[in-house]
C-alpha cells in the first residue's frame, strides 16, 4: 500500500491547478479537475478499502511514512498516515459523499461567478479533510483540522459582496478557534508530558504513565473536549452553525454536516484510549452530547428558515454521537456518523434542489405543494427524512440511532437519564423533520417553480436516497437478526461497547417502545403540520406559547448572551484602549531603531578615509581585546 | 610530490587548465559565446573532478594545502557558486561596450583563488589564495568601466583591502616570530597548550588575523567597504563577492578557530563574539530605511555573518556542521537574490532603487515569486533554506550555552523581517505609472536556468535537508 499518500495529494493538485490556472480554464474543464480529483481518490479510497480487507495487516493498520521534514529532539513533525477501519470509514464518507457533493455542485453552482474559485475550495476542503482523518500524528492532524476550518470560513463567505455573509464567516472562524486554543494547549500538555505526538505511541505512553482516573489525563482530554466541541458544534461553542448557512447549500451539505462537523467526533474516537482514562472527561462527552441533542432539537421546532431547520437538526444529530461516545459505545457513534452523512447530506442537497427550484427562497412558510412540482426531488427527500426521523426497520437512520438509544441505557457507563434524552431527542426529530417536510411538499402551492433539477443534481439526491435506507443493514440488533458487519470491521480500531449484564436481557422491550413512540410522534406532526399555517387559527397561540417560540427560533438566546457576555465587554476594552498602551512601547523601539539607523548611516560616508579610520579603530580595539582580556 | 597528491588536486588542476585554455582562446581569437562555453566547461570538470576525488581519505599536499572532505566539499561551493555568476553574466554583458571576455578569466583566476583559501593548511597558503583572490576582485568590481560607481567600487576595495592585507602580514609575522612556524596546526596547538601564558606576540598576531578574516566577512567593524561596493560592482560581481569570497573565508575560518577551544582561549573568543555581536545589529539597523535594494542585500550580509558566528562560536560538537550548513544555505539564497537583481539589470545601470522593483509581480510574476522565495529565506522563514540554517545555528548556540549572543540574533532577525517585507511589499505594489520597465525582452535561458535551480535547491533544503545535512556530518567528522 504505497499510494496512499495519493488520496489526499489528487484533490489538493486539483486545488493547485484550480487556484492557479482557474481563471483561465473555462466551466467545462473546472468542473471536470474539481469532481474528477476526488472522484478519483474515492476511487483510491474504495480501492484501498478492498486491499485492507484482503491484507487483513498486523496491528489493525497499514501506516505509510511520506515525508520526515526535521527531527529535533522529540520533535519530529513528520507527513506519515495510519489508515485502519476508523481511517478508511471516515476516508470512505469523505471521498464518496463528497464525490456526490461535487458532482450535485457541478449543476446547482452553473450561474455562479467564481465557479472555479468554488471548487477549488471544495478540493481542498476535501485534501485538508483527508490529512486530518489519516494523519498518525497529533501535529499532522491539526494541520489538516486548521485547513477544514480555513475552509469552512472560505465557503461560508463564499459570496462575500453580501456583508452578513463576511459576518457569518468571521463568526464561524472565531467560535471554533476559542475550541481550537484548548485543542493546542491540549497537543502542548500531551507532548510535554509524555513526549510524542504519534498517536499510537501517545496512547501507549498515556496508559503506561498515567493512572486512571487520575488529574493530568482529565485534564489533557478535556482540552481535546474543547476543541471537538468547537469543530463539532455542541453546547456551548454550537452558535456558529445555524449563520454557516449562509455558504451555498453544497457547502452546508459537505462540511456542515457530512464531514467537518463530524471531526469532533472523529477525535475523540481516535483518542479514545485517553478519553477511557478519564471517566469524568467521557462524562461531560456524554452530557454534552445530552443537553445539545435536547436543546437542538428544540430549536429546530421553531426554525421558520429550511436550511437552519438542517443547521440545528446536525447539532441535535452530533449530540447523540456525543453521547454514545461518552457511554464508550464507539462503533455505535461511527455507525451514526456514517448514515447520518448519507441522509444529511440528502436532505441538504434536497433542501438545495427546492431552493434552486424556487430561485433562492429558504423560507418554510413560502413554500409548499412541490410534491407534484418536483416529484423526484420529493421521493429522495423523504427517503432523508424518515431515516433522519428513523423510521423503524426501513431506514438506516434507524439502525443506527436505535442502537445510540439502546447502547445509553445498556452500557456499562450508560443511565436511564441518558436514554430518557435520547428517546426524547428522538421524539423531537421526528416532529421537526415531518414539519419540515409537510411545509415543503404538503399543502397548496406557494411559489413558482423556476426550474427543475439537471442529471447532475438528480444523480447524487437518488444515490444517497438508495443509500440512506439501506446503509444500516450492515449492522442489526440481535433482536433482528443480529448481523454486526460493522461493529467487526471497526473492532481492529476501537473497543466493542461493554454491556451492563443485568440490563442486556430488556432488549426487545426498549426497542418497541422507542419504536411505538417514533411513529406516534409521526401521527402527532401529521395531524399537527398536514394543513398549511393559514388554515389554523392564527393569532390564538399564548403569550407564554408565543414567547417559548421566539426563544427556540433564537437558538436558546445563545448569541444574546455571548454577545453581552464576551462581544460587548470585548468591545467596550477595545474602544476605551484605542491608542494601545503596548502599542505605544513598541512605538517607541520603532521608532529608537529609526535614530540608531540614521546615526549609523551617518557613518557610511562613502569617504575612504572614513572606512580606513573605522578599520584603524577597530583594529585597536580588536588587539586590545586580544591583550587584555 | 607523488601521483596520488596529483590526484588529490585534480580539481585545482583542472580549473587552472580552464584559466590557461580560456586565456589562449582569448589571444587566438574573441568570442563572448566560445569564452561562456570554455568557462563552463572547465567548471563542470573540475565539480567532476570534485565529485571523483571527494571521498578519498584526507591527503596533505605539500606543506601548503589539505585536501580533505571538508575542502572538497567548499570547493564544490565554489565551483557552482563561480558557474551561476559566469551564467548570470553572460545576457549581462552581452550588450556591453567594449570586451568583456576577461570577465570570464578573471571569474576563473578568482575561484583558483577562494579554493586555495577553502584548502589552505598553511599561512603562506592562506595569504598566497587571498592575494590571487582579492586582485581578481578588484577587476571584477570596476569591469563596467563606463560606470563611476564601478570603478569607485574597485578603487575603494583596492585600498582596504591593502590595508587588511597589511594587518594579515603583519600579524603573519608576529606568529612567525613567536611560533617559528607557519602551519596552522602548531600554531592552535601553541594557542591551546600555552593557556594563561600565551605570549603577547602570539595574541597580537592571533588578532592581526582576525583582522583579515574580519574584513573579508564584513564584520563590524570592517564593515564599511561593504555597500558601497556592493551597490557600485557589476551585479554579477556582487553575487560573486557576496557568495565565492565568504565561503572561502567561512573555510579558512573553520581551519584557523575550530581547533581552538574556547574555554582554553577565552581571548579569541570574546573578540569573536563582540564582533558578531556588533554585526548583527549595526548590520540589521543599517538596513532598515535602506532604499537600494544591492545596499539592503549587502547589510543583511553583514548581519548574516555575524548569525554564522554564532553557530561557529557555540563550540559544541554541532558548531562546525551548523557553520557549514549556514553558509551553504546562505550562498544558495544569495545566488538566487542577486540572480533576480541581474535579471532585471541593464548594462548601463543595475536594477537597484525600491521603485525599479515596484510592481514587479505584475510584470514578472515568477520573476517576483522567486525574488520573494529568496528574501523569505535570508529573513528565515519556514520550508526555505534560510530557516533550516538559522534553526541549526540556534541549535548549536543553545548547545554551546552563549544565550546573550542567541537572544540578540533572535532580536535582530526579528527587526530583519521590517527590511526584507519592504522590497516584498514594494514587488506587490501596483506598478509606477510613469516607470518604463527595465528589462526589454523575456529572461535569458542562462539567467532562468540559474533562478530555477536556486529556487529548487532553496525549496528542496528547506523541506527535506537531511541529505545535506547527512552530507554536512560526513565531511566535518
Amino acid at each position: 500500500m504505497q499510494s496512499f499518500w495519493l488520496i489526499p495529494a489528487l484533490p489538493l493538485a486539483g486545488f493547485l491547478i484550480l487556484a492557479l490556472g482557474g481563471g483561465r480554464l473555462s466551466r467545462g474543464a473546472a468542473a471536470v479537475v474539481g469532481v474528477g480529483s476526488v472522484g478519483l481518490s474515492a476511487v483510491l479510497t474504495f480501492w484501498a478499502v478492498f486491499a485492507f480487507l484482503a491484507a487483513r495487516p498486523e496491528q489493525g493498520a497499514f501506516t505509510q511514512n511520506v515525508w520526515q521534514w526535521i527531527a529535533v529532539a522529540d520533535l519530529t513533525p513528520a507527513i506519515a498516515f495510519h489508515v485502519d477501519a476508523l481511517t478508511l470509514t471516515m476516508m470512505g464518507v469523505i471521498t464518496g459523499v463528497g464525490f456526490f457533493i461535487h458532482l450535485y455542485s457541478v449543476g446547482y453552482m452553473a450561474g455562479e461567478t467564481g465557479y472555479a474559485r468554488f471548487f477549488a475550495y471544495m478540493n481542498l476542503f476535501v485534501s485538508a479533510m483527508l490529512i486530518l482523518v489519516m494523519a498518525d500524528n497529533l501535529l499532522l492532524l491539526y494541520l489538516g483540522w486548521e485547513g477544514v476550518g480555513l475552509c469552512s470560513y472560505l465557503l461560508i463567505g463564499f459570496w462575500y459582496r453580501d456583508p452578513a455573509n463576511g459576518y457569518a464567516a468571521r463568526k464561524a472562524f472565531v467560535v471554533t478557534r476559542a475550541g481550537d486554543t484548548a485543542m493546542a494547549i491540549g497537543l502542548f500538555l500531551l507532548f510535554d508530558r509524555l513526549g510524542t505526538l504519534h498517536i499510537q505511541e501517545l496512547m501507549q505512553r498515556a496508559v503506561d504513565t498515567w493512572p486512571a482516573a487520575s488529574a493530568m489525563p482529565t485534564i489533557a482530554a478535556l482540552l481535546l473536549l474543547g476543541g471537538a466541541v468547537g469543530k463539532s458544534a455542541q453546547l456551548p461553542l454550537q452558535t456558529w452553525l445555524p449563520d454557516a448557512m449562509a455558504g451555498p447549500t453544497p457547502v452546508s451539505a459537505l462540511i456542515h454536516a457530512a464531514t467537518m462537523v463530524t471531526a469532533g467526533v472523529y477525535l475523540i474516537a481516535r483518542t479514545h484510549v485517553l478519553f477511557e482514562l478519564a471517566p469524568a472527561a467521557l462524562t461531560a462527552v456524554a452530557a454534552i452530547g445530552a443537553l445539545t441533542l435536547l436543546l437542538a432539537g428544540f430549536s429546530a421546532l421553531c426554525q421558520t428558515d429550511i436550511k437552519r431547520v438542517l443547521a440545528y437538526s446536525t447539532i441535535s444529530q452530533i449530540g447523540y454521537m456525543f453521547l454514545a461516545l461518552g457511554v464508550g459505545a464507539w462503533s455505535a457513534a461511527i455507525f451514526h456518523l456514517v448514515t447520518h452523512a448519507f441522509f444529511k447530506a440528502l436532505l441538504f442537497l434536497g433542501a438545495g434542489a427546492v431552493i434552486h427550484a424556487l430561485d433562492g427562497e429558504q423560507e418554510l412558510s413560502r413554500m409548499g405543494g412541490l410534491r407534484r412540482e418536483l416529484p423526484l426531488t420529493f421521493l429522495t427527500f423523504l427517503a432523508g427524512a424518515a431515516s433522519l426521523a428513523a423510521l423503524p426497520l426501513i431506514t438506516a437512520g434507524f439502525y443506527s440511532k436505535d442502537m445510540i438509544i439502546w447502547e445509553a441505557y445498556a452500557a456499562a457507563r450508560g443511565s436511564l437519564i441518558w436514554w430518557f434524552a435520547a428517546l426524547g431527542g428522538a421524539l423531537l426529530t421526528v416532529v421537526y423533520t415531518f414539519r419540515m417536510f409537510f411545509r415543503v411538499f404538503e399543502g397548496p402551492l406557494q411559489t413558482r417553480v423556476h426550474h427543475a433539477p439537471g442529471v447532475s443534481m438528480t444523480l447524487p439526491l437518488v444515490v444517497l436516497a438508495v443509500l440512506s435506507l439501506t446503509a444500516g443493514f450492515v449492522e442489526m440488533p440481535r433482536t433482528l437478526g443480529g448481523v454486526h458487519l460493522f461493529s467487526t470491521f471497526m473492532a481492529g480500531a476501537l473497543p466493542m461497547v461493554q454491556l451492563d449484564p443485568a440490563r442486556e436481557g430488556h432488549e426487545w422491550f426498549f426497542q418497541v417502545l422507542s419504536a411505538g413512540l417514533v411513529l406516534l410522534a409521526l401521527l402527532v406532526s401529521w395531524r399537527l403540520f398536514r394543513r398549511p399555517i393559514a388554515h389554523r387559527a392564527a393569532g390564538a397561540d399564548s403569550p407564554l406559547k408565543a414567547a417559548l417560540q421566539r426563544w427556540w427560533l433564537a437558538g436558546w438566546g445563545f448569541d444574546w448572551l455571548y454577545d453581552r457576555l464576551f462581544v460587548r465587554p470585548y468591545i467596550f476594552l477595545a474602544r476605551i484602549n484605542r491608542n494601545d498602551v503596548i502599542d505605544s512601547g513598541i512605538d517607541q523601539i520603532a521608532r529608537g531603531a529609526q535614530t540608531l539607523y540614521r546615526t549609523a548611516s551617518a557613518t557610511q560616508t562613502g569617504r575612504l578615509r572614513t572606512y580606513a579610520a573605522s578599520m584603524a579603530l577597530g583594529a585597536a580595539l580588536v588587539i586590545a581585546l586580544a591583550v587584555w582580556s | 610530490m607523488q601521483t596520488a597528491d596529483f590526484t588529490a588536486l585534480t580539481p585545482l588542476l583542472l580549473l587552472a587548465a580552464a584559466i590557461a585554455a580560456v586565456m589562449l582562446q582569448i589571444a587566438l581569437k574573441r568570442s563572448h559565446i566560445l569564452t561562456i562555453v570554455l568557462t563552463l566547461a572547465g567548471l563542470i570538470a573540475a565539480m567532476l573532478g570534485v565529485l571523483a576525488v571527494g571521498d578519498m581519505p584526507a591527503r596533505q599536499v605539500t606543506p601548503l594545502v589539505t585536501m580533505d572532505r571538508l575542502a572538497f566539499f567548499f570547493i564544490g561551493l565554489i565551483l557552482t557558486a563561480t558557474a551561476a555568476t559566469a551564467l548570470l553574466g553572460c545576457r549581462y554583458w552581452e550588450h556591453a561596450v567594449g570586451q568583456c571576455e576577461e570577465y570570464y578569466l578573471l571569474l576563473l583566476v578568482a575561484a583558483l583563488g577562494a579554493c586555495v583559501l577553502a584548502a589552505a593548511h598553511h599561512f603562506a597558503a592562506f595569504f598566497i589564495g587571498l592575494e590571487i583572490l582579492s586582485i581578481s576582485l578588484f577587476t571584477l568590481m570596476a569591469f563596467a568601466r563606463r560606470r563611476m560607481a564601478s570603478v569607485e567600487a574597485g578603487l575603494k576595495y583596492l585600498v582596504l583591502a591593502g590595508i587588511s592585507s597589511a594587518f594579515l602580514l603583519f600579524g603573519i609575522a608576529l606568529i612567525y616570530a613567536d611560533v617559528g612556524s607557519l602551519a596552522f596546526p602548531i600554531w592552535t596547538a601553541r594557542l591551546q597548550a600555552a593557556g594563561e601564558t600565551v605570549s603577547p606576540l602570539l595574541l597580537i598576531g592571533m588578532g592581526m588575523t582576525v583582522i583579515g578574516v574580519g574584513f573579508k566577512l564584513a564584520l563590524v567593524p570592517f564593515h564599511m567597504w561593504t555597500a558601497d561596493i556592493y551597490q557600485g560592482a557589476p551585479a554579477p560581481t556582487t553575487a560573486f563577492v557576496a557568495t565565492v569570497s565568504k565561503s572561502a573565508m567561512v573555510a579558512l575560518l573553520l581551519r584557523l578557530f575550530a581547533p581552538v577551544d574556547f574555554t582554553a582561549e577565552p581571548a579569541l573568543f570574546w573578540t569573536l563574539a563582540i564582533l558578531a555581536f556588533a554585526s548583527m545589529i549595526v548590520g540589521n539597523i543599517l538596513a532598515l530605511r535602506q532604499d537600494s535594494v544591492k545596499r539592503i542585500l549587502a547589510y543583511s550580509s553583514i548581519a548574516h555573518m555575524g548569525y554564522l558566528l554564532v553557530a561557529f562560536l557555540s563550540g559544541g560538537p554541532a558548531a562546525i556542521a551548523a557553520t557549514v550548513f549556514y553558509i551553504t544555505a546562505y550562498t544558495i539564497t544569495v545566488l538566487g537574490a542577486f540572480g533576480v537583481v541581474t535579471v532585471l539589470s541593464r548594462t548601463d545601470a543595475d536594477a537597484d532603487s525600491m521603485s525599479d522593483f515596484q510592481g514587479l509581480f505584475f510584470s514578472h510574476p515568477w520573476l517576483a515569486g522567486v525574488f520573494m522565495a529568496m528574501l523569505l529565506s535570508l529573513a528565515g522563514i519556514p520550508l526555505t533554506a534560510g530557516f533550516i540554517g538559522k534553526f541549526y545555528a540556534i541549535t548549536a548556540g543553545a548547545q554551546g550555552g552563549i544565550w546573550w549572543l542567541i537572544i540578540t540574533l533572535v532580536l535582530t532577525s526579528a527587526a530583519s523581517l521590517f527590511y526584507y517585507l519592504r522590497i516584498v511589499v514594494a514587488m506587490f505594489s501596483p506598478p509606477l505609472e510613469n516607470k518604463t520597465q527595465p528589462p526589454a525582452a523575456g529572461i535569458s535561458y542562462s539567467g532562468g536556468l540559474v533562478l530555477t535551480v536556486m529556487t529548487v535547491l532553496l525549496i528542496w533544503v528547506g523541506s527535506a535537508p537531511g541529505p545535506l545535512i547527512d552530507l554536512i556530518g560526513r565531511i566535518t567528522q
